[in-house]
């Protein structure tokens, strides 16, 4: 099976089954961590645009990168536009997009996305990264472009600022 | 990167290694219980099937632009010993001119190695000319069928 960085590589020859294949192995992570980072927001307009930019400079991926680290990065760089643009609202769901067999969403999983929500944009991407999506330290640094010792700082930020939140709603 | 929505131990081991978190530990368990409890209610794959509509053209017009570079490409680098090939052509030819005149006419000899310039022409150009079709060729046969 090909690695990712493979699938780039033919993916800039215009191999639209490498196309097919990333999208197929990302879906999943990069929507999800789009749709965390923004409380559900133009989730898939910035779900094409990644792409749309994976594309674009796929000829010009250094293969001696991780793909998802690359894949992530554009991804934060889109969702961090996106906060500067838009002003801050309540957690919502994109209902359009919602799976028929899982629009019910459980009381608990909209207080995980409030949580989420209401923690600082920096603090929630080290925790969503990190959480969520199991980078390392060192993973998360590069795609979010601080130190590895800033990620620590905001993961042990956050934890803090859960933990407060979890006990004032004594959840 | 897992691709999956398990959850690791990042949280844990970040207070298992900070001091601060190791003299007043916070309440990890209920966090994490909470945090679980965050699930994405998105068809993704609706998504990638919408995003891959959108690339598609993009995708093709790389496809097609790859394509004329390595037609360019192969078509320089056939170029490149046609200088040699076409002066030794032309020696072998006056070599075989000099021997057919000694045995034939001047005129049938002339007629015959006339001829014989143009068939080598003739291949000469059939050949470049099979460069960019088999090129074309071949990135049909790669291409995977559309579904």
């Amino acid at each position: 099976m090909a690695t990712d960085e493979e699938l780039v590589a033919q993916l800039a020859h215009g191999d639209e089954a490498a196309l097919r294949d990333l999208l197929q192995r990302y879906e999943r992570p990069l929507s999800s961590f789009i749709h965390r980072h923004t409380g559900g927001r133009d989730v898939e307009d910035l779900y094409q645009e990644t792409w749309w930019r994976v594309v674009r400079h796929a000829a010009r991926f250094d293969p001696t990168r991780r793909f998802s680290t690359w894949l992530f990065q554009i991804a934060v760089n889109l969702c961090r536009d996106f906060h500067r643009r838009s002003p801050p609202e309540a957690y919502e769901s994109a209902d359009d997009l919602v799976a028929p067999d899982v629009r019910q969403r459980s009381e608990a999983a909209a207080d995980a996305a409030r949580l989420l929500a209401a923690l600082p944009e920096a603090q929630r991407e080290v925790i969503v990264l990190r959480y969520y999506h199991d980078f390392s330290e060192e993973q998360t640094a590069d795609i979010l472009g601080c130190p590895k010792g800033t990620v620590k700082s905001r993961l042990h930020h956050a934890l803090a600022q859960l933990a407060a939140r979890v006990r004032e709603g004594g959840q | 990167m897992s691709g999956t929505e398990k959850p690791p131990h990042a949280l844990a081991a970040h207070v298992a290694e900070c001091d601060e978190c190791r003299v007043a530990p916070p309440p990890l368990a209920r966090v994490t219980a909470v945090l679980e409890a965050s699930v994405v209610l998105l068809d993704a794959t609706a998504l990638s099937r919408r995003a891959l509509l959108r690339l598609q053209p993009e995708v093709a017009r790389m496809a097609v632009s790859n394509l004329w570079r390595k037609v360019l490409a192969a078509l320089l680098l056939a170029l490149l010993p046609l200088p040699g090939v076409l002066a030794y052509d032309a020696y072998l030819l006056r070599l075989v001119y000099e021997l057919a005149s000694a045995l034939v006419p001047a005129a049938l000899a002339a007629y015959l190695i006339f001829g014989y310039a143009a068939f080598l022409i003739l291949l000469f150009a059939t050949t470049y000319a099979a460069i960019p079709l088999f090129l074309a060729e071949r990135r049909v046969g790669e291409r995977p069928a559309l579904g």
